[in-house]
């Protein structure tokens, strides 16, 4: 009785938190689905109320365990699928302990922040319901990740942060770039899943199931050890590496990044600013144990947040508007933070992952008003604002510094390489497929098969008849 | 604004390098010709309002914005659903429609057409219905998928559906019965062909026994087949597109690619560097050495990952860098290889300077507009630019052709292409027959008279379809959406005009005092509120800097900042400056200004490096509270941000105003104005406005300025005549000129007496939060301070009635505030970051009046008017006041008005498209999102609610005296017989009305007396949002005596 009684509690409040999202999710998703839009006011009223209770519950929570003294609150959901002769389950855990606490906080105060903003930024916008449709699953997402128990928990969550990332860059579905670009981060983000869901798949082969507990033998975050053998846990750290590469645009993904930037400036903000790109790095710290384990692997992650952050600030430093600007700026620090995970550093990374995040996150919502910033700023100065190009440039080379300008104008010649090296040979590849098939079609067929292709390219363009 | 014409070396040695056919002459006015095209709004911390089709303004109106949008890929009017919308809305009358389609049409609105009447009556069947216009594909799956061919359309009515259905059931009876019973087949057959093939797909069965469905199916059936056959008989060929298309577009046909978007994202990144006033802590290498060079050596680093599309491009790029380059030759070699003829220069040239006509527009403008920038741009950047692009497009057609065609010879790769091209779409016979059948249904034809047509009715009928397209359909109805507010304010401004005639008045009375604003539109209200809440007092207006052009320097600024209109240049310059008293406190002052700046800098600049941004970044979530309660409260931490700034505002300043040397200029002793050019701007404002006697002890002079926060284009809502800066300096500087006693004397002599107990005072209008801010009130006599607290109360109480009756055009304004607590909405919504509408600006503006007060005072006008004062009696013979204030309001108020019509028309196009992906780029300019061009023009937000109309002038002169200032001023002549603008004079003393229409001036005659009355403003605009008609306000000052 008394154990009922002590936990109860703790698992009414641990529900609330991710249940909160989840129902504003739903109330919109289906309001949407069954073509009855809300009204503005509704809408935001809804958002403003999912966040207080998921943040108020997460805070509630936390002053509960310091006053008993627990570290660890765990809330299972149970199995969902179970395939006993595969020995798989789909297991939906979520776990409060050092690093999803401030994580999940982080999240909803920005996710408020965001959404208090974005309810008069995008007053009498046609797409207010479809942003916050978006912003629901967004924030569902990130709050499931942040207190994911299990890594099949922790991909779903993940997976919907992805599916909104995408949709919210394509929010301008009336133009070409911003469809062509939400369409780059989102083939970026689907080869993370891939590495993801590999990483998750090995895991399960090695420990049976797939929660973090099982990696660490004893003890909660971040003092838990691994269980796996360190060659074990090079191959699934390398795969995971990946996975957080792709989501957290460290090298070579970091071209996508600034290609973000074509959502509304919240959206900017919220989700390439502050939260979506420190996912990657969340997901090193949550599995950091397996880092840990192998020397090797410790020395890979050390060496990616070298490159992205050296590579991340050349870029920034060279970009001549505001936004990939701050992309860039956002990246190197990302890139220092997985340094600091590499090395071990948990509480540092922590630390730095919440300060950055709601740095950067008021600095990308006061984007528009950089030109009355630097007013202020040179009138207060009185004179032009200096501009120092970076303090060790001027003991290099005059060829190195400019190959470095190069370097950061091309913004690392990431995009480039990825589409000469990958991209064109993958698509070359395939249509050597596809005209082998064209042409034992019309072997078979006798005839030249194919009409489709010789269909008019844009038959709906329309001369004035009348 | 600046002269387009350039003067592009000419290359004798052009021909003999190359030997190609390209002339140097004509590639010159190729691209002169190209410059003219280009957007021409500067950096937009400078935004200054100017018609968009600038280029166009030799042609008329009409002509142009067709011209204009073929050229910029851009609507001309407003959709015809639009217009629809609006005629079924009651905003166009049926009668506007019938009297534009009169005028329009003259003397041919009688004309017979075929068989259904006049052309009058055909065109005005047309304009109210909705003509869709579908093809092939989709009219193919509405003839399969719905009822196009079962069910008449809903607008046609019941009767006339009915008659239709009897009329072809009969005639289609007769001949059958009378087939079957006379056994030969004569009878039937003498239906055609084509009813004996509809009838026979059409099914068999008895037809007396057909359901009045099928009837109805088997009339639109033979409807659209009569339309077939007509059509097909009809000798008219079909509309066609008759603009050639560039290289460019054609490969997009042929290949599906866009050869221009991987030149764009190298250009674009490129272009945004080489511009970038100081955004990025690294600059752009070689910068200084010309756009060319710096671009050849930026992509002639080695070590390097190029795109496949660029390879081969270094060998160029070595020859620009090794020298001389020479852009013309470039342009002319790029167009020779490319296999560009003669003839097709222009299209091919204005094609490359438009692809990217925001970027490409700004490196013009820089390189000829803007000497005050921080970072100007050397000379010929555009003509390297235009030489660069065109390089790039040579390879990326190349590139194409290799993965298209197998070769990269620019040669071959365009014969592959012009053979491949096909001719352009051309509406098929069923997209034709579609437009007509739709018409024919409205009109109520029915197939027999159709199929009756000979084939010369048919052809008249067909052409007189065609020659009513939907853009002139368009022009028809924009032109009723015109009248019909035309109509409503020419008859409102006779009747107010008579029943102010009709007051009692004694013309010595002085008043209260006296107010002279801006003639912006935003002011109209403030102006009305104050006079209602003082009935006593009255109010002026001129332009707002107050005659006084001058670069303007504050004492927490940096720079000067020129504050008049954008196309005077001014040679004086003014600097506020702290007290003599307290110099020594403002240096400290600027001190703690400067280290605070010099903090914030750092942490702005450090956040975005390496280590530095580690340290911000650990510290960041300290940047949480300021944040939350920004967004959270913006008006309370605005309100305590500024008390903490108390101890670095400069102390109590004054302007630096009078000049001791001899030619004005920047130096210390040449700032300021002399007493003579004093003297010269009192006399000019008095006239203008009208005041020249009976002036009140206080006459205060607002200008006017908007701050908002997260709005690249705050500058855009500041006074227009200050080039986009704030006014309160001009207000502030005229009333110092004018309380001078030595001024006076001169101003005396000028013909003007000016007591020693009037006093002016400057003052500055935020129209954002509707602030009022006063200068230099320690020089106020103590006689004047009760005045003068009077004058603060009634300015207080307007400014709360202002912002109340702005508040009606925000949605997320409660309809049910009080006046205070409008006040208090206004001002969170200027503070607020979130905030994407701090105020609609000039949204809704329409009208210009230039006269008295008297006959408008009290004329509730709904913020869209440019209140302009000019008294006739202050006037000389040659009407020089009169010109001097036309000469600037026409082209100012036609400026604001044209942008904000095209950016309405179409807002990707001509304005720029929704502000909340907006992306500041190089510190000149918005794109939106990641890259894109860069956007000039207004925003989705600050046109929403604008009704894009050209502005009416309403001028109280004669129309002797107005023609002659039209014939005498090119500027004016140009809008004016252009159509540009709408002009109307009036004279108040009998309220007759002359219209300028067709080059002279035509009596109006009013079609409505009706003039509501009400008490105050606010009974009139409470609990409405949309635009109001007029009304006038009882007029309270109380009975001369």
């Amino acid at each position: 009785m008394n154990v009922i009684d002590s936990e109860m509690p703790f698992q009414v409040l641990g529900t609330a938190v991710v249940a909160s999202p989840m129902i504003l999710l739903a109330v919109l998703g289906v309001s949407a689905l069954v073509g009855k839009p809300l009204t503005e006011s509704l809408i935001s009223r809804m958002t403003q109320v999912a966040v207080a209770v998921a943040l108020a519950s997460a805070l509630t929570l936390v002053g509960l365990m310091l006053v008993v003294g627990r570290s660890y609150v765990p809330v299972e959901w149970g199995d969902w699928v179970t395939i006993p002769e595969h020995h798989f389950h789909f297991h939906l855990k979520f776990v409060f302990d050092a690093l999803s606490i401030p994580f999940v906080l982080l999240s909803c105060v920005l996710c408020g922040i965001v959404g208090a903003f974005t309810q008069r930024y995008l007053h009498r916008e046609e797409g207010y319901g479809r942003f916050f449709l978006y912003y629901a699953i967004f924030f569902s997402g990130m709050v499931t990740s942040s207190l994911a128990g299990t890594i099949e928990t922790l991909f779903v969550g993940w997976e919907m942060v992805g599916l909104s990332s995408a949709l919210l860059v394509a929010y301008f579905l009336e133009r070409e770039n911003p469809v062509r670009n939400g369409q780059r981060v989102w083939s970026v983000y689907r080869l993370a899943d891939a590495a993801f869901l590999i990483a998750a798949i090995t895991m399960h082969h090695m420990t049976g199931r797939g929660d973090f507990g099982g990696l660490l033998s004893t003890g909660v975050w971040p003092y838990g050890t691994a269980t796996i053998t360190s060659t074990q846990a090079l191959l699934v750290g390398s795969l995971l590496l990946v996975a957080a590469a792709g989501k957290s645009a460290l090298f070579p993904f970091s071209g996508w990044l600034p290609r973000a930037m074509e959502g509304p400036t919240p959206s900017s903000a919220i989700f390439y600013g502050a939260l979506s790109v420190h996912l990657g790095a969340f997901l090193l710290l949550r599995v950091s144990p397996i880092i840990q384990a192998s020397l090797l692997l410790q020395l890979m992650v050390i060496a990616l947040g070298t490159v992205t952050a050296i590579s991340g600030s050349l870029m920034s430093r060279v970009q001549s508007d505001i936004k990939a600007s701050l992309a860039y700026a956002s990246l190197t620090q990302v890139g220092l933070i997985v340094i600091e995970i590499g090395l071990g550093l948990h509480y540092l990374a922590l630390i730095h992952i919440v300060g950055h995040a709601c740095l950067r996150t008021m600095q990308l919502l006061r984007a528009p008003t950089l030109l009355r910033d630097y007013d202020e700023l040179e009138n207060a100065m009185g004179s032009r604002l200096p501009r120092e190009a970076w303090a060790g440039a001027r003991n290099l080379p005059v060829d190195v510094q400019r190959w470095c300008y190069r370097f950061g104008f091309d913004r690392g010649f990431m995009d480039t390489a990825l589409d000469r090296w990958i991209v064109a040979p993958f698509q070359d590849f395939f249509s050597w497929f596809d005209r082998v098939e064209h042409r034992v079609t019309d072997v078979i067929s006798r005839e030249s098969s194919r009409e489709s292709e010789q269909a008019k390219l844009h038959p709906e363009e329309l001369e004035k008849a009348a | 604004m600046h002269d387009a014409s350039v003067v592009i070396p000419a290359n004798e040695s052009a021909d003999s390098r190359l030997g190609t056919s390209i002339q140097p002459e004509s590639l010159a006015r190729a691209i002169e010709h190209a410059i003219e095209y280009l957007p021409t709004q500067g950096p937009i911390s400078i935004f200054v309002h100017h018609n968009t089709l600038h280029s166009f303004e030799h042609l008329p109106f009409d002509q142009a914005v067709i011209e204009g949008g073929r050229r910029y890929g851009c609507e001309p009017y407003l959709s015809e659903s639009r217009y629809r919308d609006e005629l079924h809305r009651g905003r166009i009358s049926i009668d506007d429609l019938r009297q534009v389609l009169m005028d329009d049409l003259g003397d041919h609105a009688d004309d017979l057409v075929a068989s259904f009447g006049t052309r009058y009556t055909l065109r005005l069947a047309m304009l109210q219905v909705t003509i869709d216009a579908v093809p092939d594909a989709e009219l193919r799956w509405l003839i399969a998928e719905t009822d196009l061919l079962r069910k008449f359309r809903e607008e046609v009515s019941p009767q006339r559906r009915e008659q239709m259905i009897t009329q072809t059931r009969n005639w289609v009876a007769r001949h059958v019965a009378g087939s079957a019973r006379s056994a030969d087949s004569t009878a039937a057959s003498s239906l055609p062909e084509s009813v004996l093939g509809v009838m026979s797909d059409f099914g068999s069965g008895d037809i007396q026994h057909w359901s009045e469905r099928r009837w109805e199916e088997l009339t639109l059936r033979l409807l659209w087949q009569a339309c077939r056959d007509g059509i097909q008989q009809a000798q008219v060929p079909s509309p066609t597109a008759s603009t050639p298309l560039t290289l460019h577009q054609k490969i997009s046909r042929v290949t599906g690619e866009d050869t221009a978007r991987v030149v764009n994202d190298v250009l674009i990144r490129f272009v945004g560097v080489f511009l970038d006033q100081g955004f990025a802590d690294w600059e752009l290498p070689d910068r200084d050495l010309g756009f060319a060079t710096s671009f050849a050596k930026l992509y002639l680093e080695k070590l390097v990952v190029t795109p496949a599309w660029m390879e081969g491009i270094k060998r160029e790029l070595r020859a620009i860098v090794e020298g001389p380059f020479d852009p013309m030759l470039s342009i002319a070699d790029s167009l020779a290889r490319m296999g560009i003829e003669f003839d097709e220069f222009d299209e091919e040239i204005c094609e490359a300077a438009l692809a990217l006509r925001g970027w490409a527009g700004m490196i013009w403008q820089m390189e000829t507009a803007t000497p005050f920038l921080p970072k100007p741009i050397p000379d010929g950047s555009f003509f390297e630019y235009l030489a660069i692009r065109l390089l790039l497009q040579r390879y990326a057609i190349s590139d194409v052709g290799r993965r298209h065609f197998g070769t990269s010879d620019l040669a071959q790769i365009r014969s592959r292409v012009d053979s491949a091209t096909e001719a352009r779409h051309q509406p098929s016979i069923d997209e034709r027959t579609h437009a007509i059948f739709q018409v024919a249904q409205i009109g109520g034809w029915t197939p027999q008279q159709l199929f009756d047509m000979t084939s010369h009715q048919w052809t008249c009928l067909v052409n007189e379809f065609q020659s009513f397209s939907s853009l002139e359909r368009r022009r028809i109805l924009h032109t009723a959406y015109e009248r019909h507010y035309m109509v409503q304010t020419l008859d409102a401004l006779a009747v107010h005009a008579r029943r102010r005639r009709e007051l009692p008045r004694s013309p010595e009375t002085k008043p209260s005092f006296l107010a002279v604003f801006c003639i912006d539109d935003r002011e109209e209200s403030f102006r009305r509120h104050l006079e209602e809440v003082d009935p006593r007092c009255e109010t002026a207006s001129a332009a707002g800097f107050f005659a006084v052009a001058m670069y303007y320097r504050g004492a927490d600024q940096a720079h000067y900042r020129p504050l008049c209109p954008a196309i005077i240049q001014p040679n004086h310059y003014v600097q506020e400056e702290p007290l003599f008293s307290t110099i020594e406190a403002s240096k400290r002052r600027a001190n703690r200004r400067r280290q605070l700046g010099q903090m914030k800098h750092r942490v702005h600049a450090n956040s975005r490096s390496l280590i530095g941004g580690m340290f911000t970044a650990v510290f960041g979530a300290l940047a949480t509270i300021p944040m939350v309660t920004r967004i959270l409260a913006p008006r309370l931490t605005a309100k305590m941000r500024e008390s903490l700034g108390t101890f670095m505002r400069p102390p109590a300043t004054e302007l630096h105003l009078e000049r001791e040397a001899e030619e004005p200029g920047s130096d210390p002793e040449s700032l300021g104005y002399s007493l003579d050019e004093m003297a010269a701007i009192v006399v000019r404002i008095l006239q203008d406005i009208g005041h020249v006697k009976n002036l009140p002890r206080i006459v205060v002079f607002f200008g006017h300025g908007s701050s908002s926060l997260n709005n690249p284009h705050e500058s855009a809502y500041n006074c227009g005549a200050c080039s986009g800066g704030r006014g309160g300096p001009n207000a502030r500087a005229f009333a110092m000129m004018a309380n001078d006693p030595r001024v006076r004397e001169l101003v005396a002599k000028r013909g003007i007496e000016l007591p020693s107990e009037v006093r002016f005072v400057g003052a500055f209008h935020n129209t954002c939060d509707d602030s009022v801010e006063y200068y230099d009130l320690d020089l106020l006599p103590r006689s004047h301070r009760g005045l003068f607290r009077e004058i603060e109360k009634s300015v207080d109480q307007t400014r709360a009635r202002d912002a109340h009756e702005r508040a009606r055009r925000f949605e997320s304004a409660p309809l049910d505030m009080t006046p205070r607590e409008a006040l208090e909405h206004v001002e969170e919504r200027s503070q607020d970051l979130s905030q994407a509408r701090p105020e609609y600006n000039h949204a809704t503006n329409a009208l210009v009046t230039v006269g008295r007060r008297h006959w408008t005072r009290g004329l509730f006008m709904d913020r869209r008017v440019f209140l302009t004062e000019y008294d006739p009696a202050v006037d000389d013979e040659d009407v020089n006041v009169l010109t001097r204030i036309l000469s600037a309001a026409i082209p100012v108020c036609a400026g604001i008005s044209l942008e904000y019509y095209f950016s309405s028309i179409d807002v990707e196009g001509y304005g720029c498209g929704s502000k909340l992906p907006h992306n500041v780029a190089s510190m000149v300019g918005v794109m939106t999102g990641a890259a894109s061009d860069l956007r000039p023009g207004l925003s989705q937000q600050m046109i929403e609610i604008h009704e894009p109309m050209r502005i009416l002038f309403v001028i109280e002169t004669t129309p002797e005296k107005m023609a002659r200032i039209i014939e005498k001023n090119e500027g004016i002549a140009r809008l004016v017989e252009g159509h540009w603008v709408s002009v109307a004079l009036i004279d108040p003393e009998t309220s007759s009305i002359m219209r300028y229409v067709d080059r002279q001036f035509e009596p109006y005659t009013p079609s409505s007396n009706d003039l509501p009355q009400v008490e105050s403003s606010i009974d009139w605009y409470r609990g409405t949002r949309t635009n109001l008609g007029f009304a006038s306000i009882v007029d309270r000052a109380p009975p001369a005596g």
